[in-house]
């Protein structure tokens, strides 16, 4: 039985459990995911265990085209990693060729993981790779130009809340998504069980000049893990 | 009045919003070039269009993120998004270069590659001498391993190896492959062992230049471990001497704050005689001793001191003695 596609905007769509972004480079795994032929378009299989925001999209409650960056948004990631889930914003904001004309600045501390995005950068037009300390407001600064429409933290350490909203008052635009991926781990120990930092985290944001639109727990896909979808007022 | 700046032009805007001047950077516009700026505004620092308009104006106020406020700031055309583009990428590329001159990391990655050596010859070693043991029975099996390992290797066969090993010879021979394997199994402990020590030799080297003060306090290999747990030299530095005292302690610190009583040192810390070898009920007491010393010396080398010479750290060992003769007994138990 075939299974009933549902749209998340450009680039992106749903298959049952599924999440397929539309491939920006034909014939290119980014980690060795499966790939699939639709006609003249081919898609990308979007791993929930190994993303947050696909995670997201499976556990949000409410329209999951709403989490995602549309085609030709700025867009700012704190704790990009290698680049797996930028990889799949890039499909979805710039397309081959950046036809779209997005942008992702993709910031990241550790030299290792830059490897990895330098690479995809070159391959992928609009990434900008910056090896930065994403909680030094400075040193990510001199690479955006303009306010963003969309963010994304993602970093393992302490006070990940009151680092996101540092940066999303700076970077985000009024009415613009940010989303925080709380990693409890990271928090320290001493503040607290699971429900006390998640709740710590959410007074934070309250206090904030971000509306907390959705609190979805990423349970059984990204354990310890909670992500805040936000909207800058 | 505000100076806002990004790496193409500065601006100088009053309360009202209006542009009062304004400096575009114009010449010699290269990729090289705008890497240098990126690097200059990364650390904070304005760019030479801003410095010339604060210079020019008295009482304005630096906004490096200010840009980001105004909404007629242009936005980058397709040439400055190509250079820009370039450059980020070089500039990226020469940051992942420039972390090959990090020390930290590269004792990290010694200190790490040694320990999986010796994991992996403690292991291979276990295994060759209870192998050999298997046909040489009546051979004792604590004493002299390493001239176990090392007769086998010498050997054309199992007779030969009892023979060297002065045991009796083996009711049942390995076969010709059996003893083959055995053989080469015996000779990577023997590589393994000669790797472990080069290994050994060069972190002493490096942490000795890196961590005088600090080596001659515990010694070079526990003060690169300690380094590599804390992740670099500045956070070493940086830490507190409690949480010096129990680095490595990372299950007995998640237990203790669950409930149970906090460990009195690390593993760095214990593998030290003076506190290894110490009586029960003062090790405790000595770590702390040493952590605090640790503590000072580690600063010392990272906050450029004068390092410590024979006579500190002689004091520094007497102290230490004081401390165990004040208590030849345990406590007593309420």
């Amino acid at each position: 039985m075939k299974r009933r596609i549902i749209s998340l905007g450009w680039g992106a769509r749903k298959e049952g459990r599924n999440i397929w972004t539309r491939n920006a480079v034909k014939g290119v795994s980014v980690r060795k995911e499966r790939r699939k032929r639709d006609g003249r378009n081919e898609w990308r299989l979007w791993d929930p265990t190994k993303s947050k925001i696909a995670a997201s999209l499976l556990r949000t409650k409410l329209d999951p085209a709403r989490i995602i960056p549309q085609p030709g948004n700025d867009c700012l990631y704190l704790g990009s990693s290698t680049g797996g889930t930028v990889s799949h914003i890039h499909d979805c904001v710039c397309g081959s060729g950046n036809h779209h004309r997005g942008k992702i600045i993709a910031i990241d501390i550790s030299s290792r993981m830059m490897r990895e995005l330098v690479k995809l950068s070159e391959i992928r037009p609009g990434i900008v790779p910056v090896l930065a300390d994403a909680r030094d407001i400075a040193q990510i600064s001199p690479f955006v130009n303009k306010k963003v429409d969309w963010m994304h933290q993602d970093l393992s350490i302490s006070d990940q809340a009151k680092t996101f909203v540092k940066t999303a008052e700076i970077f985000l635009k009024n009415e613009g998504i940010g989303l925080l991926s709380l990693k409890a781990a990271s928090e320290r120990a001493a503040d607290g069980s699971l429900e006390i930092q998640y709740e710590k985290a959410e007074d934070i944001l309250k206090k904030s000049n971000l509306d907390i639109i959705e609190k979805i727990d990423l349970k059984g896909l990204e354990e310890q893990h909670v992500l805040f979808y936000c909207k800058m007022k | 009045m505000r100076i806002c700046y990004d790496w193409r032009l500065s601006r100088l805007i009053d309360d009202e919003g209006l542009i009062i001047d304004e400096i575009y950077w114009t010449s010699d516009v290269t990729v090289p070039n705008l890497v240098r700026r990126l690097l200059l505004l990364q650390k904070g620092r304005m760019s030479p269009e801003a410095r010339i308009l604060y210079e020019r104006f008295d009482d304005v106020e630096v906004c490096p993120e200010g840009h980001l406020d105004d909404i007629n700031w242009p936005s980058y055309n397709e040439n400055q998004q190509k250079i820009f583009d370039e450059a980020t990428v070089k500039m990226t590329k020469m940051k992942i270069a420039e972390s090959s001159g990090d020390l930290d990391k590269r004792l990290d990655m010694l200190v790490s590659s040694a320990n999986e050596i010796r994991s992996a010859w403690t292991t291979s070693e276990s295994r060759c001498v209870e192998w050999i043991g298997l046909f040489l029975t009546e051979i004792n099996l604590d004493t002299n391993r390493k001239e176990i390992i090392n007769s086998i290797v010498k050997s054309e066969s199992i007779s030969s190896a009892a023979n060297l090993l002065e045991t009796t010879q083996p009711l049942f021979s390995p076969s010709e492959v059996e003893w083959e394997s055995l053989k080469k199994h015996c000779q990577s402990v023997v590589d393994l062992t000669q790797r472990m020590k080069q290994h050994e030799d060069a972190i002493r080297i490096l942490t000795l230049d890196y961590m005088p003060t600090l080596s001659s306090l515990i010694g070079p290999l526990s003060a690169s471990k300690l380094l590599v747990l804390a992740g670099s030299r500045e956070r070493l530095a940086r830490m507190p001497s409690g949480s010096l005292q129990v680095l490595g302690a990372h299950a007995a610190m998640a237990a203790h704050r669950k409930g149970a009583s906090p460990p009195k040192h690390g593993s760095i810390l214990f593998s030290l005689p003076q506190v290894g070898k110490s009586p029960r009920w003062v090790r405790g007491k000595v770590a702390r001793f040493i952590a605090g010393k640790a503590s000072i010396a580690v600063r010392i080398d990272h906050f450029g001191g004068i390092p410590w010479g024979d006579k500190e750290i002689s004091k520094i060992n007497n102290d230490i003695e004081k401390i165990i003769s004040k208590f030849p007994r345990p406590p007593i138990r309420k």
